[in-house]
């Protein structure tokens, strides 16, 4: 009887969690029919999403265990490589985002090849100082970066044109705000399909126990390598879009502890254990600061900020997804048992 | 040919000998128990085999090919497979997506688990007697159960020589006894067995021979009969009386 009434109980909050997510979605995708006349509320929602797909390529490093504090080094990298391949030699920005996750790619490649031999805390110190290393590169090379003066007048997005219709991003901000949310969408997939391939079961087992994981014959060092460098290309890719999005960057902006420690929090606060945790959180926390907590408190707003997320850190250690989906983050589709 | 042999096998740590000079061999299709008291180096001798530490000294052979400084992956692609005295379950993970770990690392690699993966997970969740808790995470199931699912996870990867250590510690006797019945089968599936068994719960009941350690070195060897008559093996275990002059 119990057994039953369990079940059916679980049954209800699984549909209830999915209730959430559909009309969030639903949310999202008329946001900027919602918010036709306010300019400020859908900037504020195009960078929730942003910080959304930053969280969601964090943790797929975060899945295996791996606590990182230096993606703001792959989000500088991969905002610089772009600005600069597009302001020296005239490339597209739709050319030069990718090619900016490619350059966070190979100092993903360098920052695993010395941080991956460390575990837990100390691997995340090291890649907290790591960071340090790009940024110094490019606050100093005056030559090729203007150092810390930053850069200014990037290009934008090009207006995108199909047929007789056409998408003018400098114009819209909703077209910058759909294309930013197409790009999560598009990441948040392929977390899902990574999380269920047998990369993901690697990962997780990896996390949980890596003596058995090296026992079954799972190649530890190559695959936390592995989910290092995809991670790191993707948070390029978000430096990228970044840096043509607000159009102007600098040293102490794109290399900042922000870009580090936001997709940690958010995705911890979320659930690292879940696909889509880490990008409900972005896409809740971020507005509720700027909507709520900031006319609240203009000048002390992160104290509220800090406040939510210790709250939620120590009542839903799994995160808020974790929690609400809890026994059910079976990554497989397996024949029911029920 | 012996399945597996170890030569003069050795390893310290620092300055301690945790194995010293251990030669020892096992027979296709044999169940070999590995006795001995506490600290005796009997884990160690399964981080030895398995890759997991470097000997100090000598080989490991397997099937005549050496395998003494392989990776425990390539290890275990060979088909040498184990268990841990501590269980170590993916915790957060449910007990078939355990099993699943235990066998898709193993071949050939594919992106996605197959049908034939998950299917092979469930059967082997039924040997061990687990099937019901197939979509529990590992990590609440009772320490009698995570043994079960270690020893599933082990046979997953479909291994030639399966190194159980401690698979029956703690166990009621009712437990030991479908324990004893569970080895059997994997034996007959053609699995041949090295059993860490401190208490001798299991191995004195399924052992074609044992192999006893004390202080790093080997102490006896032979039919469980003879090396529980060896007086070496009786003063690991029971301590001696002080000689009379």
């Amino acid at each position: 009887m119990r057994g039953t009434k369990t079940t059916k109980r679980r049954h209800q909050e699984l549909r209830l969690a999915d209730s959430i997510l559909l009309l969030g979605f639903v949310f999202l995708l008329l946001l900027p029919v919602l918010a036709r006349d306010s300019d400020y509320v859908l900037q504020v929602f195009t960078h929730a999403v942003l910080l959304a797909t930053l969280a969601l390529a964090w943790n797929i490093l975060g899945v295996s265990g791996s606590i990182s504090l230096g993606h703001a080094a792959f989000f500088g990298v991969g905002a610089y490589g772009s600005a600069l391949l597009s302001l020296n030699f005239g490339f597209s920005p739709w050319l030069t985002v990718p090619l900016g996750g490619l350059v966070a790619t190979v100092v993903a490649t360098l920052m695993g090849l010395i941080c991956l031999r460390l575990r837990g805390a100390y691997f995340a110190l090291a890649t907290l100082a790591f960071v340090e290393i790009p940024k110094v590169i490019t606050d100093n090379w005056d030559g090729l970066t203007k150092g810390s003066l930053g850069l200014v007048g990037l290009p934008g997005f090009t207006a995108l044109r199909l047929g007789r219709y056409s998408v003018d991003f400098g114009a819209s901000p909703a077209a910058v705000y759909y294309l930013v949310l197409c790009s999560a969408l598009l990441l948040a997939s392929l977390v899902a399909l990574i999380f269920r391939s047998n990369l993901g079961l690697a990962l997780q087992a990896i996390r949980e126990e890596e003596v058995a994981a090296e026992a079954v014959g799972v190649q530890v060092q190559r695959y936390r390598l592995l989910s290092l460098l995809v991670s790191g290309f993707f948070t390029g890719v978000v430096g990228g879009c970044y840096a043509h999005l607000i159009r102007y960057i600098e040293p102490g902006l794109v290399y900042g502890i922000h870009f580090s420690a936001v997709p940690m929090i958010f995705a911890i606060c979320g659930g690292r254990f879940t696909i889509l945790g880490p990008a409900l959180a972005a896409l809740i926390l971020y507005p509720v600061d700027q909507f709520i907590f900031h006319p609240l408190l203009p000048a002390g707003h992160q104290f509220l900020y800090g406040a939510v997320i210790i709250v939620a850190v120590l009542f839903m250690p799994s995160g808020f997804w974790g929690h609400l989906r809890k026994g059910q983050f079976a990554l497989l589709k397996t024949r029911s048992v029920e | 040919m012996p399945f597996l042999r170890l030569e003069v096998l050795s390893k310290k740590f620092g300055d301690f000998w945790a194995l010293r000079e251990i030669d020892f061999s096992i027979n296709e299709g044999e169940i070999v128990g590995l006795v001995g008291p506490n600290g005796a180096g009997k884990t160690t001798l399964f981080n030895l085999i398995t890759g997991r530490y470097r000997p100090s000294r000598g080989k490991v052979l397997f099937r005549d090919q050496e395998i003494t400084y392989c990776k425990p992956h390539e290890i275990r692609k060979l088909g040498i497979s184990r268990t841990f005295q501590s269980c170590r379950p993916f915790a957060k993970m449910t007990t078939l997506e355990n099993v699943i770990a235990g066998r898709v690392f193993s071949g050939k690699f594919r992106l996605f688990p197959q049908r034939i993966d998950i299917d092979t997970a469930e059967e082997l969740l039924e040997l061990v007697g687990i099937a019901h808790k197939a979509q529990t995470p590992a990590g609440d199931l009772t320490l009698s159960e995570q043994r079960r699912l270690d020893l599933a996870r082990a046979l997953a990867t479909q291994p030639r020589l399966l190194l159980l250590d401690e698979v029956a510690a703690g166990f009621s006797p009712v437990a030991v006894k479908q324990a004893v019945e569970l080895v059997r089968r994997v034996q007959q599936k053609g699995v041949t067995l090295l059993i860490i068994d401190h208490f001798l719960t299991l191995s004195l009941r399924v052992s074609d021979r044992l192999f006893a350690l004390d202080h790093g070195e080997k102490v006896a060897e032979g039919t469980p009969q003879e090396v529980m008559r060896n007086r070496e093996v009786i003063r690991a275990y029971l301590g001696m009386r002080h000689e009379e002059p």
